[in-house]
């Protein structure tokens, strides 16, 4: 039999999480819908009910304080440049999130959506049909790692572009659960594992994205992509310097996680590049090679340095 | 499954929706609003864009129970009580509008873009449309069009006043097609959006392995699945075809094996698509995998005792066919040029990239059968299915609705068309599959990949003395066009130059893929790039300004080439000599620094083959005229629309011919129970053949009309001239309306039919091969383009491209420029992001998120030159111009990176690894120099 499938709309985070408890064996909550519903499509997400979460509008602020801003997950990625205090502060997440996808996407899809944007590889965003015929991948069920031959570890892509920006300015996330909400550490949501990627509970959602103030983030990224429009990402670089001489370099799109190495101005820049790049496990599942991947990350994030302290 | 309510186009509406069902199959499939369009399934192409409460929304992947109780508008309720918006009537006067199928969302998008924007730059704008891919116009019509419904909108002053048709004659007047409006409403049909009742939907499985024999078959399950009607194997349909008589090497469905991954083993046909799919999961097949053949090499080589690919072969290897062809002596002429250069090249397959994927629906009556099918070539579709069916071609009726695009993919017979024949047969239903984007990419027929070593020599002052190509291609699992492509590799190389050493040897092999074809600038694109940038090189060598080493070599019209081809009209010297001027090529080829450069190249087409691909004595195009009571001559043609303007360019000929506006006429094209034969839209024919079959046509009806008007008014023959919708003797003694002579016509006759023809002339020489190539005319161009490479990364920007190309006489300078835009588009993205990456026979890039077509954003600034020679054979002087263009813009962008920064690209496309590699590897073998 074809499966009956459900649709939900909770009006507001309680009622999701609730709807999430009552149908855990098989859900998935739903932001913009744009990676999600495809890989549906595919046969990669089999969830029968989905929790659609686009009526929340208590998710859909942009929230400023002294001390920090809080965007809402849902805030599209189209809308964020509406926001004065992001444009002011924050230009580099603003600017980040015109190169993730397409003008149409970005009319849809959030930034809580695209932090939590599933890692992808050449030979797991596929159709069913087509990954059988390829032997089904670690990621999907399978015992091999196709890019790689290995039978151990999947390393399919971290591929959001604002994920790595935000955890360059110390984003933090307000996660609501069934035990109530709390704040984490952008990037402690990564687990580096490419078939399971993050280490949230299932029933977990982000209420807000939250940057500090204080620290006057200033940042730059580079994006490595065949087309200047639709494509994701091959490589995304981001470094943040703020007014302390604090420095966070992370890099995406060349490991399971983002890539994260933290210093100071006083650090020799060369060392901490070179960290980043013996950090990114990088294989040979995207459409540049994994030796010119690694090859930019030292040049994109050089390019960001020069940005910085020019 | 749950009820919402949607206000559509001011509607209101009730449906009962599945929970997971997305907005566009509600839009399409039950409010039946089809103007709304399907192109890839992911939300990467922008077709299906609709507004929901005044947002865009991406409706094929939104879930409708999303917007429950929204207002939706779709492209059917922009046009308010008749009148086309402002935007779409921009979209139609500026030519934006080819095959249409990307046009709903492309205004959805402009719309909603521009009301926030509304003072846009162009930057703006290509940033805005960069998530709509078009695959014909290139951009830049499209671009036009909303800016300057922006500047209208907002200053409230027309921009430019409407082109209407200059009163006297309608050749050579920018017009828009005349379906254009209907496109731009949503409103033209296409194959996918015609819904028979009761039609049941087709569901392919699709085979596992590169090369394997099918052990089994077990369909018990999924035909006892609820829902399910019929379920067909290979045996059922025995009979082989192809496009070509040589290649019937094709089964509808796998018989005893398969022959490359996805190729289709059975096909459920069910109530629903949904139905289908599922039932397809239950059909259960055992494979025997045998060796597989992937790669040009493995094909070449005696392949020992394995099991060949087909056992039609002659050798044991999976060489399908070899051309080749010589005249002169290369030896003598490699010993004898001052100059010799021999390099490599390879190049990978590049698909269609038509926005319209497959779609047909077929049904069987007491006429036989009927097809409408998204398909080039209406004819030698007609001829596959009375083979494959076994019945006399008089049971057998193709439709071919409106198309979305087509670039030769969509110009072969198809297994679909076929098994969805047989299963209406069998089931006594209409039935319908269309594909999804991932089946058109397997299904593919696109441009073969190739590996070539090419010989070229020429004398110090610039004088090419010989070319000796030799070339492998790769034709995947089956024939198509490969006999052709074979031939057109080597063939197309003896012009634009003078050539008196020329010779060429191909092989194609088949291999265990979704096999090649035909594919804009058909066989001739790949070669060509190799051998103009050998041009580039040489001249480099002998310090000669490239432009100037080819004004030297150019054929003279007039003249034959080394294989006997006719040249007359050509315009190649003014093409180079244009693009030259306008890129400011002397001041600036060789004279920008470092990373910064200019590269010019050149191409040559055929304008149609003069000779058939089925030998027989039928005219190559016949086109009939009917004139009744009413005066409005009708038209009826074989030839294909398929966006490319056709059925406008007929309309145009027809008019021009008996001095009647072209509301005086109406098109009926490409129905095979209607229309007379054309053998469709390839080898850039259309324009040529069913343009000078309908010349001749609109001359013997003006010719009946003469010797109806001077017998009844006893007036000269020869005195009478037609014009403005009115017909008058010389001394204006006669003066009378069209209408007046339709009256003279047909008193006491009733409604007239005259016919017209094409035949091409005897051409070519009668060696064993002559044939290949041929054409009563030849198109010729030339591209400049203007790139910046950045030496750190690789990365190649394409900042402008000049082209101009000799179309002998733009009946319609319009939709000459548009073919010319998006011909020399198709070449960026070849030159610079497509390609089909397979891995272990597996198409990794089946989609468009992953087969990289350039975005707006992606293309440069595209500056369009037409050149005119009229041609002595062509109609009202002209030749072809939908694939000729393409040939020379690769080319002149990898000549580009050479004048930027001195590597020579060998490999397309152009990646910025591969940049860099080369530009370290120059600079290793420059340091010893430096040292010294």
């Amino acid at each position: 039999m074809i499966t009956e499938r459900t649709y939900l709309k909770p009006a507001n985070v309680k009622q999701a999480i609730d709807m999430a408890i009552a149908n855990s064996s098989s859900f998935r909550f739903l932001a913009g819908g744009t990676d999600v519903l495809v890989n549906k499509f595919q046969g990669n997400e089999l969830s029968d009910c989905l929790i659609d979460i686009t009526e929340i509008a208590e998710l859909k602020k942009v929230e400023a304080s002294k001390t920090y801003v809080k965007i809402g997950a849902l805030v599209r990625l189209d809308d964020l440049k509406k926001d004065k205090t992001l444009a002011n502060h924050f230009p580099a997440l603003i600017a980040v999130a015109h190169e993730v996808a397409s003008p149409m996407l970005r009319k849809t899809a959030t930034i809580g959506g695209n932090v939590l944007c599933e890692n992808r590889c050449s030979f797991y965003n596929q159709s069913e049909w087509w990954r059988e015929a390829v032997g089904y991948c670690l990621k999907c069920e399978g015992v091999l790692c196709i890019a790689t031959g290995g039978k151990k570890s999947c390393f399919s892509k971290f591929v959001s572009d604002t994920a790595p920006v935000l955890i360059s300015m110390g984003a933090m996330l307000e996660l609501a659960d069934v035990d109530g909400v709390k704040e984490v550490a952008l990037e402690s949501i990564y687990t580096g594992d490419g078939i399971a990627p993050r280490n949230l509970s299932k029933t977990a959602l982000i209420q807000n994205i939250i940057l500090p103030m204080a620290n006057e983030w200033k940042s730059a990224f580079r994006k490595l992509r065949p087309r200047e429009a639709v494509d994701f990402t091959s490589l995304t670089t981001a470094v943040s310097i703020d007014k302390s001489g604090n420095v966070r370099i992370v890099v995406g799109g060349v490991d399971p996680k983002p890539v994260l190495i933290t210093g100071t101005t006083k650090d020799d820049k060369n060392e901490l590049i070179k960290q980043a790049v013996k950090k990114a496990r990088i294989v040979d599942n995207d459409v540049y090679s994994r030796g010119y991947r690694k090859e930019m990350i030292t040049v994109f994030l050089n390019q960001c340095f020069d940005e910085l302290l020019k | 499954m749950k009820q919402i309510k949607l206000k559509i186009n001011g509607k209101q509406y009730v449906f009962l929706v599945n929970d997971h069902e997305m907005l566009s199959n509600v839009i399409r499939e039950k409010a039946g609003l089809t103007g709304t369009k399907i192109g890839c399934e992911q939300g990467s192409c922008g077709a299906c864009t609709v507004m929901v409460n005044k947002e865009p929304v991406l409706s094929c992947i939104t879930p409708a129970l999303r917007y429950d109780g929204a207002e939706i508008t779709t492209i059917e309720g922009v046009s308010k009580n008749g009148e086309l918006d402002l935007l779409q009537a921009k979209f139609v006067e500026k030519g934006s509008i080819q095959c249409g199928f990307c046009t709903p969302g492309m205004v959805m998008t402009a719309l909603d873009f521009v009301n926030k924007n509304p003072n846009p730059s162009i930057h703006e704008i290509k940033d805005a449309m960069a998530g709509n891919v078009c695959r014909c116009t290139g951009y830049k019509k499209i671009i036009e069009a909303v800016a300057e419904y922006a500047e209208e909108r907002r200053t409230g002053k027309p921009k430019t006043e409407i082109k209407k048709p200059t009163p006297k004659g309608s050749v050579g007047v920018p017009r828009p097609y005349i379906e254009a409006t209907k496109k731009v409403q949503g409103i033209a049909d296409y194959a996918d959006d015609y819904n028979l009742k009761d039609v049941l939907h087709v569901k392919f499985v699709r085979g596992l392995h590169a090369h394997a024999k099918i052990v089994s078959i077990d369909t018990s399950e999924a035909l006892a699945y609820e829902g399910v009607r019929y379920i067909a194997i290979g045996k059922e349909l025995p009979i082989t075809f192809g496009v070509l008589p040589l290649s019937q090497d094709e089964e509808a469905i796998a018989i005893d094996k398969t022959r490359y991954v996805g190729e289709i083993v059975a096909a459920v046909a069910a109530d629903t698509e949904e139905i289908a799919a599922h039932a397809c999961k239950l059909v259960k097949v055992k494979y025997e995998p045998i060796k597989a053949f992937l790669t040009i090499e493995e094909s070449l080589n005696d392949i020992g005792t394995a099991e060949k690919i087909h056992n039609t072969t002659k050798f044991n290897n999976n060489v399908h066919k070899k051309a080749e062809l010589r005249f002169g002596d290369q030896q003598q002429g490699l010993k004898d040029a001052e100059v010799k250069l021999k390099m490599d090249f390879e190049m990978i397959g590049i698909n269609h990239g038509f926005t319209e994927p497959h779609a047909t629906t077929a049904f069987w009556d007491e006429n036989g059968l009927t097809m409408i099918s998204a398909t080039q070539v209406t004819h030698y579709l007609h001829r596959a299915l009375a083979k494959t069916m076994e019945v006399p071609l008089s049971r057998v009726r193709v439709i071919k609705p409106h198309i979305g695009g087509g670039f030769g993919g969509k110009g072969d017979p198809f297994a679909h068309e076929i098994i969805v024949a047989h299963i209406a047969r069998k089931t006594g239903k209409p039935v319908k599959v269309r594909l999804s984007r991932e089946e058109v990419f397997l299904n593919n027929h696109g441009r073969h990949p190739t590996k070539m070593t090419i010989q070229l020599g020429a004398n110090k002052d610039g004088m090419l003395k010989v070319l000796d190509a030799a070339v492998a291609i790769d034709g995947g699992a089956y024939g198509s066009f490969g006999v052709v492509t074979s031939y057109y590799n080597g063939v197309l190389l003896q012009a634009p130059y003078k050539l008196d050493n020329f010779g060429f040897v191909t092989h194609r092999v088949y291999t265990n893929k979704p096999q090649c074809g035909a594919m804009r600038g058909h066989g001739a694109v790949n070669t060509r790039f190799a051998v103009e940038s050998m041009i580039d090189d040489i001249a480099h060598q002998i310090k000669m300004d490239p432009i100037e080493m080819r004004m030297k070599n150019f054929l003279d019209p007039n003249s034959l080439t080394v294989g006997k081809y006719r040249i007359t009209s050509n315009g190649i010297k003014q093409a180079i000599s244009v693009v030259a001027e306008q890129a400011d090529w002397k001041n600036k080829h060789g004279k920008m620094p470092m990373g910064h450069g200019f590269g010019v190249a050149c191409g040559f087409f055929i304008s149609g083959s003069a000779l058939p691909i089925i030998w027989n004595e039928l005219p190559q195009s016949v086109v009939h005229l009917k004139l009744d009571f009413d005066g409005r001559v009708l038209i009826t043609s074989g030839a294909n629309d398929i966006g490319q303007g056709s059925d406008t360019m007929l309309a145009i000929i027809v008019s021009e011919v008996l001095g009647i506006s072209m509301d005086r006429t109406f098109v009926i094209a490409a129905d095979t129970l209607i229309t007379p034969v054309d053998l469709g839209s390839y080898s850039s024919r259309v324009t040529f053949m069913a343009g000078n079959a309908a010349k001749d046509a609109a001359e013997n009806l003006r010719k009946e009309m003469v010797e109806a008007i001077s017998k009844k008014k006893n007036i000269n023959a020869e005195e009478l001239h037609f014009s403005e919708n009115r017909i008058f003797s010389n001394d204006k003694s006669l003066d009378i309306t069209w209408e007046d002579g339709v009256e003279m016509l047909v008193a006491n006759r009733g409604a007239v039919s005259v016919s017209g023809k094409y035949i091409s002339p005897k051409l070519g020489g009668d060696f064993k091969g002559a044939g290949a190539g041929l054409s009563p005319s030849y198109s010729f161009s030339s591209c400049v383009a203007e790139v910046k490479v950045d030496t750190e990364t690789g990365h190649v920007k394409i900042l402008n491209v000049w082209g101009a190309h000799d179309c002998g006489k733009a009946l319609n300078p319009l939709a000459v420029e548009g073919q010319l835009e998006g011909s020399w588009h198709m070449g960026i993205g070849q030159v610079m992001t497509e390609e089909m990456q397979y891995y272990n026979g597996l198409l990794v890039n089946n989609n468009f998120l992953d087969y990289k077509i350039p975005t707006s954003l992606d293309t440069p600034p595209i500056h369009t030159n037409i050149i005119e020679t009229i041609d002595p054979e062509g109609p009202f002087g002209a030749k072809e111009t939908g694939e000729g263009a393409i040939h020379a813009m690769l080319p002149a962008v990898a000549n580009a990176v050479y004048d930027a920064v001195g590597i020579r690209i060998t490999k397309l496309p152009i990646k910025s690894e591969d940049v860099l590699r080369l530009l370290k590897e120059k600079e290793k073998l420059n340091q010893p120099e430096k040292v010294s």
